[in-house]
């Protein structure tokens, strides 16, 4: 037990300590990921939120740099623009145009193209030295007296071309050699000259063969000297590269944060990580991006080749989208900032690092303290624990000793009081215990020794039909030694033939099904009595095993099953209870054969008397006819003798119809005065009824059925009893009732009565008050028997000393109503 | 050639006028014949007032109510911002229009202030009008320019700050000379020009 019981209360006591760390571990737990997890998301969106704003405000301000610095350099540019020798020599120019369609300037500007394009030195010096270049050329040196024109040295490098044309797009004066001399079929030309008009115009990106880069340009209508319209264009091409990235290059935060110019077509203008000429990565990024107002999106790819969640900050060029390519909804110039998103979340992914490496340490924490604590609960809960094992092992010597101040602590006391209570209760108890076992051992033997000393023997079995025990009658009856029957089968041992063994079986097992044994009832009624029924000896014959009797030896046993208490679990047992009926079945065979001799003297002694009164009238009758001489009081003797005959053959022939009827057995409605009335005439035949005075008061209709010698019988024997009671003499009283189809007969007479101890036992078999040979003490027996049969009831009463009342109800048969008339008393 | 430029060039205001009548008005000069004889100033008069009462009405019953209803608002950029064009703009620009259409006629806003440089006095004409608005704001300035061998006539208005979108962009924007103007106040002038050839 102990080696057993010892790893259980281990692991239980494991087990609690477990399940204290886990619920703590799971309280710390459950909130810390829930925090953790929320604080990531909020953060990641907040993370999102900022930068995303600041991006945007980053994208402004550069935009608005950016506008700033192609204002500016508008600006300068326009000075030339407006310098008035400039615009003097090209008004002077359109004058000369509009004079006339044929005029010999014209010829001469087809001739100056020819020979521009063939780079004719004459011609190249007269479109890069005259006073207009010149002034170009001093513009771009910056050797013009006002210092504002100077042109910083990045912008100078950037400058590709500078030229002017005149007011029909051919070329005016040129800083160098590269461009082409007629530009009015240019889109940049058309839109600068704007019918007149005049507009700035800022081409977008795109490659410059002669420039050998990816260039930008910006055209300046050059306006009379009333501003009234275009008389030529200034165009200044610029390499976009060397322009923009001093302003955009220097913008950089972090490690991949920086602002980028594009085009609205998503070319890239000047980044510091991308080409100028490319175009965005992703296509589907261009129209997120390139929108009027400035805004920042959560795009899928951040244009750079790089796929994933980038946060993209953006922003158009306000002044100088109004002169992208002439029109705003032509096109648009759009900052864009931009920083690597693994970068951008770094921070919240240290975070989140470090948060899980210090919820790891929390939970360690927890863990470690979780097992201190649940150890301080759970050590002496475990001690509690062994002392109840030992409490209930009736071990525990020593109190347990806890003092952790609190409940558990009350806890140990009450167990050391409950143990203190148990023992002194199991000291009452063992002494109890002791003295019951010491009863139960007497009882038993007791029993023993009753079963013992009972004749009859008793066999109890279990339910597969072994012998429990045997008491010593019925280990002698059938033979068996003191312990040769224990366990045994049962049906083994009865030295019974098949039908004997499967009767007793089959009443088993009635018995074990609870059925109640059917015949058991009218067995008791009818055995032994039924034998001795002296006018109805064998009406039913019953099987020996239906009658549940065997045969063992020379003895001849009633049996009786009968179920057994048996213990919870146990099998079902059951008890054979043999009764030997040798003796008594004997006895019966003698009473019976009494009874029938009684019978047979009754009858006889009626039949004799009968016969004998007029026997002797016919006796007396011969003897007076041999005396008599006269004939005819002769003749008158013969006459009576005859009649005498008569009755006396009549009186024969009525005894032999009841030997006829009485192999009749079957039941009719018979008339109950008639048979009282006769038997009443064989008992006055019988017995010496001189002084008997006989009452008659018959009142029933209706008939009873029943065998009528059977029902006269009846009445015949307590008329008899009656009789004999009387001495012969006295007042008899006979009535039939009927009430309710009940029919009552009363049969009263006024003799001694039967004393009271005798009331209970006169329908017992052989009980007499007669001297030897005077009775059998069958009579009132079988008329109590005769009656029950026929469905009716008897019974005596005896006020003592005033005589006895006999009745006799029978049901009444309705069906069948008495045809004779009512006797009346004679 | 010659004597047809000179006839032009000594009667420029008859030719003004009847210019004038032809384009800007759709007058039926032909059928008035002889001309009637409005004068270039009367022209630049009525252009005036009509641009004026335009802008005035563009400046309070939209700008500045959708500015008090905070429905919208007018700011320089307005094409990147959803916003409506600064009164100044819608003039500029229906004056670009204008020009667009090839009638001639031109106008815009000067000033001695400009944020824009495009926008500073181009002739001696517009400086010296606008100069004059110091003294006498209410009168317009006129006289005869010429560009080569074109020559025009040029009317000046004085143009005051009539909202407070003007003065606040004016006193704001990076790119402002001056930045005390008050309501009210001749922050420039309005130039009309037309052809006389």
């Amino acid at each position: 037990m102990t080696t057993t019981s010892l790893p259980i209360l281990k692991a239980m006591g494991w087990g609690l300590k477990r399940k204290l760390i886990v619920s703590m571990l799971l309280v710390g737990v459950v909130p810390l990921l829930l925090g953790l997890g929320m604080a990531f998301l909020q953060g990641s969106k907040e993370i999102q939120v900022v930068s995303g704003e600041s991006f945007q405000a980053l994208a402004t301000e550069a935009a608005r740099k950016l506008d700033l610095l192609v204002a500016e350099e508008v600006a300068r540019t326009s000075r030339i623009a407006v310098h008035p020798d400039i615009v003097r020599e090209l008004e002077r120019r359109r004058d000369i145009l509009h004079a006339s369609d044929r005029n010999p300037a014209r010829i001469s500007l087809a001739q100056q193209k020819t020979h521009w394009e063939a780079r004719d030195p004459a011609a190249v010096k007269a479109l890069t030295e005259n006073p207009t270049a010149l002034l170009l050329q001093a513009f771009y040196a910056g050797s013009q007296n006002e210092s504002d024109l100077l042109l910083p040295q990045v912008v100078r490098a950037a400058t590709k071309k500078l030229f002017v044309t005149d007011v029909e797009g051919n070329l005016f004066a040129a800083l160098t050699t590269r461009p082409s001399f007629a530009h009015a079929d240019s889109l940049w030309w058309k839109g600068t000259f704007n019918k007149g008009v005049g507009q700035l115009y800022i081409e977008d990106l795109h490659f410059d063969d002669q420039a050998n880069a990816y260039v930008v340009s910006v055209s300046l209508p050059i306006m009379d000297s009333l501003r009234y319209e275009v008389v030529g264009v200034l165009h200044r091409v610029i390499d976009a590269k060397e322009f923009f990235s001093p302003a955009t290059h220097p913008i950089r935060f972090g490690k991949t944060g920086h602002v980028m110019l594009i085009d609205s077509r998503g070319t890239v203008l000047s980044c510091p990580i991308l080409p100028t000429g490319v175009r965005l990565s992703d296509p589907a990024l261009i129209p997120q991006v390139t929108t009027r107002q400035p805004g920042w999106v959560t795009a899928e790819s951040d244009g750079h080749g790089g796929t994933g969640t980038a946060i993209i900050g953006f922003a158009p060029l306000p002044e100088t989208s109004r002169a992208t390519n002439g029109a705003l909804e032509i096109g648009a110039w759009h900052t864009f900032v931009w920083q690597s998103s693994d970068e951008l979340f770094a921070p919240i992914r240290h975070l989140m690092l470090w948060m899980v490496i210090l919820a790891l340490v929390a939970l360690s924490l927890l863990a470690t303290l979780g097992y201190f604590a649940a150890s301080r609960i759970v050590t002496p809960v475990r001690r509690l624990q062994e002392a109840a094992r030992l409490i209930g092992r009736g071990e525990l010597r020593e109190p347990i000793q806890i003092h952790t101040g609190d409940e558990l602590e009350e806890l140990a006391v009450e167990f050391n009081r409950m143990h203190t209570q148990l023992e002194a209760a199991f000291a009452g108890l063992n002494t109890q215990v002791e003295e019951k076992t010491q009863e139960v051992q007497y009882l038993q033997k007791s029993t023993d020794q009753v079963l013992d000393a009972v004749p009859t023997p008793i066999i109890m079995i279990d339910q597969q039909d072994r012998i429990q025990y045997m008491n010593r009658a019925s280990r002698e009856a059938l033979n068996t030694g003191e312990n040769g029957w224990s366990a045994r089968p049962l049906f083994d041992l009865l030295p019974l033939d098949q039908d004997h063994l499967q009767a007793l079986r089959q009443n088993l097992r009635s018995v074990e099904r609870g059925v109640p044994t059917a015949s058991s009832h009218s067995d008791r009624e009818r055995a032994p009595h039924v034998a001795r029924d002296p006018l109805n000896p064998t009406v039913v014959q019953d099987s020996p095993t239906s009658r549940r009797e065997l045969t063992i030896g020379s003895h001849l046993y009633h049996y009786e099953w009968f179920p057994l208490e048996s213990r919870s679990g146990a099998g079902k047992r059951f008890g054979l209870v043999l009764r030997d009926t040798t003796d008594e079945s004997r006895l019966q065979d003698q009473l019976i054969q009494a009874e029938k001799s009684g019978s047979l003297d009754v009858l006889t002694a009626g039949i004799g008397h009968e016969l004998n009164n007029p026997l002797f009238g016919i006796l007396g009758l011969g003897e007076a006819i041999q005396e008599e001489a006269d004939l005819e009081r002769a003749k008158g003797y013969a006459q009576d003798i005859v009649g005498h005959g008569r009755k006396m053959a009549a009186i024969i022939r009525d005894f032999t119809g009841v030997a006829s009827r009485e192999s009749k057995n079957q039941r009719v409605p018979v008339d109950i005065t008639a048979q009282l009335e006769q038997a009443l005439a064989i008992v006055q035949t019988s017995h010496d009824c001189l002084g008997l005075n006989v009452q008659k008061h018959y009142v029933a209709l209706s008939a009873v059925t029943a065998l009528p010698d059977q029902l006269r019988l009846a009445f015949l024997n307590i008329l008899t009893n009656a009789i004999q009671a009387m001495g012969g003499r006295g007042d008899l009283w006979l009535s039939t009732e009927e009430h309710n189809g009940i029919i009552t007969v009363k049969i009263r007479d006024n003799g001694p009565g039967i004393p009271k101890q005798h009331l209970g036992k006169v329908f017992d078999p052989f009980f007499t008050t007669k001297g030897q040979g005077e009775g059998s003490g069958l009579g009132l027996t079988v008329a109590q028997r005769l009656v029950k049969k026929f469905g009716g009831e008897i019974r005596l009463e005896s006020p003592e000393g005033k005589g006895t009342t006999c009745v006799i109800i029978l049901p009444a048969d309705k069906a069948a109503v008495r045809k004779e008339e009512p006797c009346v008393p004679s | 050639m010659r004597s047809i430029l000179t006839t032009i060039l000594a009667r420029p205001v008859w030719c003004a006028v009847i210019l004038a009548c032809a384009s800007a008005y759709q007058l039926q000069a032909k059928d008035i014949s002889p001309p009637a004889g409005i004068s270039p100033e009367r022209v630049a008069d009525y252009v005036h007032a009509v641009l004026d009462a335009d802008r005035t009405i563009y400046t309070n019953q939209v700008v500045n109510r959708m500015q008090a209803k905070g429905i919208v608002s007018a700011v320089e950029h307005w094409e990147h911002e959803n916003a409506l064009p600064l009164p100044a703009q819608f003039l500029q620009h229906s004056g670009k229009l204008v020009a667009e259409s090839g009638r001639g006629i031109r106008y815009r806003l000067i000033s001695l202030w400009p944020v824009y440089q495009r926008n500073a006095p181009a002739t001696e004409l517009e400086r010296r009008a606008l100069e004059s608005f110091a003294q006498t704001p209410d009168r317009p300035f006129t006289g005869i320019v010429s560009s080569g061998r074109k020559q025009y006539f040029q009317a000046i208005y004085s143009d005051r700050a009539i909202s407070d979108a003007c003065v606040k962009c004016h006193n704001s924007h990076p790119l402002s000379p001056k930045r005390d103007f008050k309501l009210n106040d001749v922050m420039g002038g309005m130039t009309i020009t037309i052809p006389l050839d």
